[in-house]
């Protein structure tokens, strides 16, 4: 290779060149990903799978489909880690007040009085 | 602004002390604040799944999978696109970035159209707002959603007319700018319009190519909508072909990405809900 070609081949252009080629087939990948995993997604909950099993991939999938578009197409990978870091508390307080939500309802105790009543009336008819 | 070496270069944007540009920093922190905005509604939704009441509306009797799968694939597919308009415009790449930010644009409104079309035909089943708590519920969460998309589709077009903004000052761009966005507005509702034409049309007499054009001319409004449609994209067309030098360039990028982020965003909430709302019902 002569020294011309290996010059304009290293130089900063051709380089942004490539790097921003890269990253537009990086984005498709991605994409794709994202429509595949969104079908296998669909076809999971028509599998005769434990109820548990689907649920835990179903939550998997959601969580990794959410991590690549996040870290992916907002940029995330490239940012400043305070960027993920602001983001995370929002995150991390959301998912924290979803949880304490659904243990606060899930007890027994949480279930409105008139809804026990019309449990009960609807068990003892099924008896 | 270019990206080298897997780090973005800011050097057009005004940065805070953190060296993130100041409406980066504003988008990830509103960013951060709708999180909460939205845990707080999907968890009131899930809790009365959890707790029924007798003869609440079935799921399973009103929901489409096949519409819902297809509105998350568009959703999906138009976050590429957005993806893309971001790195267009980080190149000063202006035709490119129009190209994609129409793309989004067109993407998201077929989204609102099956969103339309989904809570249309759920009020035609007897599921309303106010009919029951799995209707409320089901509403304000998918609604709430819907108007972020809508917010991100009017902010795209705003966008996209902003790319046409012409180098030379003097020159009076608002009342072109105002057509075009015009022109946007009649196209969004006379096709939300004829969708719904359409789709109701089918479902009487099945899909053909009669039942179809018989839809867009059947009545005296419908005949009105195609006009205006056709009109209106063809307004847009001819105002798209803009070949001046334009006030639009890689010191915008910071604008494009942040608009990009929130319609990011409006994805990875759609990825949630698509999950817990429509696919663990069918378990």
């Amino acid at each position: 290779m002569s020294a011309h070609a290996a010059t304009a081949h290293d130089s900063p252009e051709v380089h942004a060149e490539h790097h921003d080629d890269g990253k537009f087939h990086v984005f498709v990948q991605i994409a794709m990903i994202l429509a595949v995993i969104t079908g296998i997604e669909i076809v999971l909950i028509y599998l005769p799978l434990a109820k548990w099993l689907i649920v835990s991939s179903l939550v998997l999938l959601s969580v990794v489909k959410f991590l690549m578009v996040i870290f992916w197409f907002m940029h995330l990978k490239f940012d400043k880690i305070f960027c993920t870091i602001l983001f995370f508390i929002g995150l991390i307080l959301s998912g924290g007040t979803v949880a304490a939500l659904m243990l606060l309802f899930g007890a027994k105790d949480s279930v409105p009085l008139t809804a026990q009543t019309i449990y009960a009336e609807q068990a003892a008819e099924n008896e | 602004m270019s990206a080298h070496a897997g780090t973005i270069d800011h050097h057009h944007d005004h940065t805070t002390v953190t060296g993130i540009p100041n409406k980066k920093l504003f988008m990830w922190a509103f960013l951060a604040s709708d999180c909460m905005f939205f845990g707080a509604l999907i968890s009131s939704h899930v809790i009365y799944r959890l707790h029924p009441v007798p003869n609440a509306t079935d799921p399973l009797k009103v929901f489409s999978l096949e519409l819902t799968s297809f509105s998350t694939f568009i959703l999906l597919m138009s976050s590429l696109l957005m993806a893309l308009a971001v790195g267009a415009s980080q190149k000063g790449k202006i035709e490119a970035t129009r190209k994609m930010l129409l793309g989004t644009i067109f993407f998201g409104l077929i989204f609102l159209g099956c969103q339309v079309y989904e809570f249309t035909h759920f009020v035609h089943l007897g599921m309303t707002l106010k009919s029951d708590v799995f209707g409320s519920t089901f509403y304000t969460l998918t609604g709430t959603h819907g108007i972020h998309v809508a917010i991100g589709v009017l902010w795209l077009v705003f966008m996209y007319i902003r790319t046409f903004k012409p180098a030379d000052a003097s020159k009076a761009w608002v009342a072109r700018a105002f057509t075009q966005f015009l022109a946007f507005a009649v196209a969004t509702v006379t096709i939300m319009f004829l969708m719904l034409e359409v789709t109701h049309a089918g479902a009487e007499h099945g899909y053909s190519l009669a039942s179809i054009t018989g839809a867009l001319t059947h009545t005296p409004l419908a005949a009105v909508s195609t006009t205006a449609f056709a009109l209106s994209i063809a307004l847009l067309f001819v105002l798209g072909r803009f070949k001046q030098p334009v006030d639009f360039g890689e010191a915008n990028a910071i604008d494009v990405e942040s608009m990009g982020l929130y319609w990011h965003f409006v994805d990875i909430v759609w990825i949630v809900i698509f999950t817990v709302v429509y696919l663990l019902e069918y378990l």
